[in-house]
């Protein structure tokens, strides 16, 4: 009997110290800041629930631009990379072994901090940079000012090239494993039965690829929809994507604005969560199709 | 046949070098001293900043200092605390255990941002703030789902067939984990180990914010240089950041890498 009874507990003993930092920082932090955000702050003196922070903020066009800005930002370098990615995986699949250094090359971006990338993008696409340098000598350009503003520029270009530098070997190096373990037969009999090329990729590879491009979609773009530093450090001072403005007005020394940060937090994580609920549905999907 | 191979190389390299070229710009603002607009190339070359950087006494050495402390110290608690999480998914069915994969994964979605925004004035409560052990203990957030996923499937490709083997010929609970799970697991303790260490080197938000400008790391001595427009300093730094992160991988592998040679052949069984 006691055999049993102590079998029951343990895996939850094994996993023990992981829900502790789960458990007591991650959803404890989630909690704190839900609860801050309805208005339950007895640090302030606030201690009754209100969703008036939330009302406010909805209302405040700020806010609103910054949502459009950075759900633009975060769709259009996620959907970009993961074409671009998808794509760079199968052609390095299809040069098989023979270039094993090219295989180590591509992976360099994803060790590189975000800071060092917003410092790259800079050196090359600012108005006295590389690109701008080089269109001058190929007579393209006169002046420095004549080369498009790239960087701090409301349209988030620099934004975007910082994050598909990044975001792009990372899809690679997931859907390349994924493209390395499908079955070569199911290929052959494609190819046999009269498919083309590109009906190969389309109806074989893609679709057993799908769940990992789909993770790799939902990883890229809820990271930089929830991250700060290559917006803050390549992005205009108007519009500012949410994490910036959340961060703003937690380091407000007004301490009365902390409920409107959090509010907008709360924002940028339900945001998330409701991707992964769309993520789930597309997974259900091809298991049906299976 | 060999027309199309021939096209496949120049795409792949074409967007090869846009991944790596940036990277070689990089190297070149390091050590040019005078380049004004429109120049290529920089007009004078030198090498005085990266040897300003490596002569003592210098403050970035002691924030590289502190990443490393830090970066090390979150890689071993992150390892020390999945190991026995990944037993327990890849061997076990319980109750709740969908849900608790579910939480594992949470922190990858969910943006730290907002959670350390919610936790902070709790650190600030229990004088964590500040501290080095504030800082390793928010880094653990965003690491932890990779380094419980990693070792999940580590030991579910390896089974439990070894370490039951070993069991019936009588080895306790010790001689079965340093004889027969730690050398099995150990590639993914090194992929675990090197993700958490990068993760956790390169973060500046959560440093920031936890560290309240009294846990000095190497990001928090670049970010301003990069916001300056420091560029000849910020990239030798850049570099040597990139450089540190290759060097504790390298560092890693000589530590998990097995000393015998041909031991590994040892546990290739069925």
């Amino acid at each position: 009997m006691k055999l049993v009874n102590s079998s029951f507990w343990k895996p939850y003993l094994l996993l023990l110290p992981a829900l502790i930092i789960l458990v007591g920082l991650f959803l404890g932090g989630v909690a704190l800041a839900i609860m801050q955000s309805l208005g339950y702050f007895p640090l302030l003196g606030l201690e009754e629930f209100t969703f008036d922070y939330f009302r406010e903020i909805f209302a405040d066009p700020h806010f609103l631009t910054s949502l459009g800005y950075s759900l633009y930002i975060s769709l259009v370098s996620a959907v970009i990379s993961v074409i671009v990615g998808v794509f760079f995986a199968f052609q390095l699949m299809r040069l098989a072994d023979r270039y094993r250094v090219i295989n180590i090359l591509y992976k360099l971006p994803i060790i590189v901090p975000h800071i060092v990338v917003a410092l790259l993008i800079f050196l090359l696409f600012t108005q006295s940079g590389f690109w701008a340098r080089l269109a001058y000598r190929l007579g393209w350009i006169e002046e420095m000012s004549q080369f498009p503003a790239l960087i701090f520029d409301r349209r988030g270009i620099g934004i975007i090239f910082a994050y598909l530098w990044k975001q792009i070997p990372f899809v690679t190096l997931i859907v390349y494993t994924i493209f390395k373990n499908i079955n070569q037969r199911w290929e052959q009999v494609a190819l046999n039965l009269g498919a083309s090329k590109i009906q190969v990729f389309w109806n074989i590879y893609l679709p057993l690829a799908m769940p990992g491009i789909a993770s790799a979609f939902i990883i890229i773009f809820a990271f930089s929809f929830g991250a700060f530093e290559i917006p803050l450090l390549l992005g205009p001072s108007y519009p500012r994507t949410l994490p910036v403005l959340a961060y703003q007005r937690y380091a407000s020394s007004d301490l009365s604005q902390r409920p409107y940060a959090m509010a907008i937090t709360v924002v940028i994580s339900l945001i998330s969560i409701l991707l992964i609920l769309i993520y789930k549905k597309i997974m259900d999907y091809y298991q049906l199709k299976k | 046949m060999q027309r199309s191979h021939l096209i496949r190389l120049i795409i792949v390299s074409i967007i090869l070098f846009i991944l790596l070229f940036p990277l070689v710009f990089l190297g070149i603002w390091s050590i040019g001293s005078s380049w004004p607009w429109p120049y290529l190339i920089p007009q004078t070359l030198t090498l005085e900043v990266w040897l300003d950087f490596f002569s003592s006494g210098n403050k970035a050495w002691l924030a590289l200092r502190e990443s490393f402390i830090i970066g090390s110290g979150v890689t071993i608690l992150a390892v020390m605390i999945s190991i026995p999480a990944g037993r327990s998914l890849a061997f076990y069915q319980f109750p709740g255990k969908e849900l608790i994969k579910l939480l594992v994964l949470a922190p990858i979605i969910i943006p730290p941002l907002a959670v350390t925004m919610g936790i902070h004035i709790n650190f600030m409560r229990y004088g964590l703030s500040g501290t080095i052990w504030g800082v390793m203990l928010v880094h653990l957030i965003p690491t932890i789902p990779y380094s419980i996923k990693i070792l999940t499937d580590t030991f579910r490709v390896n089974g439990q067939k070894l370490e039951r083997q070993a069991q019936v010929l009588g080895a306790n609970l010790g001689q079965r984990f340093f004889y027969v799970t730690f050398p099995l697991i150990k590639p993914g303790i090194l992929a675990a180990g090197i993700m958490v260490f990068i993760i956790s080197f390169s973060q500046y938000f959560l440093t920031f914010l936890m560290g309240e400008g009294r846990v000095i790391t190497f990001p928090m001595v670049l970010f301003p240089l990069v916001e300056q427009g420091n560029r000849t300093l910020a990239a030798v730094y850049s570099w040597v950041f990139i450089l540190a992160i290759l060097i504790f991988t390298v560092i890693l592998e000589l530590i998990l890498k097995d000393r015998v040679k041909g031991e590994s052949d040892f546990y290739i069984v069925d």
